[in-house]
């Protein structure tokens, strides 16, 4: 059943405009001068300062938990860093705590397989479930009986525990996200290095983290994703969102923020002229 | 593009069926109300499908049955884990005596590590790296503000102590910090979302239609 009334109405046709008009914006896609990537490196350099300091073999844990709904700003990113440490020659063992983290993590582990990634240097570590308590048990064991192959091995022979790795890349999405990683983790075993790589959303969640150093690093907005992606020379395949219909969304936000706030700012007018409010 | 597909039959496919949920969902934009039930009907049907298939194949299987059924004896503790399991599959059904059991235990382990965690892993940390050490002009002015608006804030949330005229200030002080700090983070929202629209558009015009590939 098409609801007509809706279609014909401002709100319905404001819709459609918009819709039609990103639409426009992400075949233009990002036209010079509309630069999606931070120009302060600040965040970038920390991120690539992190992991240029795991050893050329060094085993890195991929804590795989975005969400459905956060994912696509940071994917292009996290395609990037993920191709980056393979690269850089490390090994990556992914794990996630949280079930839609698990669905994106066996999607990102095919296609690192289907894109030639040596299996002998990606472990799929599987899903635990627990959430805190899960990643406390990580502390000291997470290497799964089923788990074969060298990587496993090599992580047995390191102890079997969040330990054995040189760097733990926390993939996040709104659920169990950096936050979790420090109270939990980073106050249990102090020496591995916490990087994330996160959603806007959480930006100011983890900065305090940041500032008091429990993050090792934090790409932490679409700018600072965008301005690690586009620092690498190798293209994963995936692209940025269009800097040009983001652009025409915050606009569109900032009609509506402003047509909201002068109906709020009229009526309270309206009132005081009545002699209903005081000012 | 989204990569999400392999280029094979099985990724044409979902890549064709992704796509036309999408239009489907758009199509609510248009007023298209019954078709997006369903697509509405299918995402829940399908998440509840994979939490299932999630708990049973990566939980239950591995964790529980197969050690108990492989080697029994070396697993005490997964007996003790055997009647909770079973107890929470049928709280609805148990009396409320039993089924508290399993559900205690759930929520007493998460609060104790969420609340463990939060105090020593953010808590005090935080209290640590917020005092400000002796610097440049920039540092202590930084420190002052932050120090204030922490102040207001947590005044606006004393409740049921008589205010006077300062305090009453101090609170509603307090009251509009939180709120634009509530602002400033929808607008932090709003830049996932926005992604998350541009980006289905963008599926739709480059992995489905073609363009540019």
């Amino acid at each position: 059943m098409t609801d007509l009334r809706w279609r014909r109405s401002p709100a319905g046709l404001a819709a459609i405009a918009l819709l039609a008009a990103l639409g426009v914006a992400v075949l233009v896609g990002s036209p010079g001068g509309l630069q999606l990537a931070n120009p302060n490196r600040t965040a970038v350099t920390q991120f690539r300062s992190a992991l240029a300091a795991i050893p050329a073999d060094g085993m890195v844990l991929v804590a795989f938990d975005p969400d459905i709904g956060t994912y696509p700003e940071i994917r292009f990113a996290v395609r990037s860093a993920l191709d980056d440490l393979l690269g850089r020659g490390n090994g990556l063992a992914i794990v996630s705590y949280t079930a839609e983290g698990r669905a994106l993590a066996l999607a990102e582990i095919e296609r690192l397989v289907g894109h030639g990634a040596p299996s002998s240097r990606v472990l799929d570590l599987g899903f635990r479930t627990g959430g805190e308590a899960a990643l406390v048990g990580s502390v000291t064991s997470i290497v799964p009986d089923a788990a074969t192959g060298p990587l496993a091995d090599a992580l047995r022979a390191r102890g079997g525990g969040l330990g054995a790795f040189n760097l733990a890349l926390i993939v996040a999405g709104v659920d169990l996200g950096p936050r979790s990683w420090v109270e939990q983790v980073g106050t249990r075993v102090p020496g591995l290095p916490l990087a994330a790589m996160t959603p806007t959303t959480l930006r100011p969640e983890l900065e305090p983290y940041m500032a008091s150093g429990q993050l090792a690093a934090l790409l932490g907005t679409l700018r600072d994703n965008a301005g690690y992606a586009s620092s690498l020379q190798t293209p994963v395949g995936d692209r940025p969102p269009s800097s040009l219909a983001i652009l025409v969304g915050m606009l569109a936000a900032l009609v509506v923020l402003l047509q909201a706030g002068s109906r709020g700012i009229g009526a309270r007018v309206r009132r005081a002229v009545t002699g209903r409010e005081r000012w | 593009m989204s990569g999400l597909f392999p280029s094979d039959a099985a990724g044409v496919v979902g890549t064709w069926v992704a796509a036309l949920l999408t239009i489907v969902v758009f199509g609510r934009i248009f007023g298209e109300r019954r078709v997006f039930a369903l697509a509405q009907y299918l995402l829940a049907g399908l998440a509840t499908g994979y939490l299932a298939v999630l708990a049973v194949r990566e939980v239950l299987i591995p964790r529980l049955v197969g050690p108990l059924l492989g080697d029994a004896g070396a697993h005490l503790a997964l007996w003790l884990a055997l009647p909770l399991v079973v107890a929470m599959v049928g709280v609805g059904y148990l009396p409320r005596r039993v089924a508290a059991v399993p559900v205690a235990l759930l929520v007493g382990g998460i609060a104790a590590f969420a609340l463990g965690g939060a105090v020593v892993g953010t808590v005090l940390p935080q209290l640590a790296a917020g005092i400000v050490a002796p610097g440049g002009t920039g540092t202590v002015v930084n420190g002052l503000v932050a120090l204030i608006i922490s102040a207001l804030v947590l005044v606006s949330f004393v409740h049921g102590v008589p205010r006077r005229r300062v305090t009453a200030a101090a609170a509603a002080g307090g009251r509009w910090l939180v709120i634009g700090g509530l602002g400033a983070w929808l607008g932090y929202l709003l830049v996932s979302r926005l992604t998350l629209v541009v980006d289905r558009i963008g599926f739709l015009a480059f992995d489905w239609f073609g363009i540019g590939r």
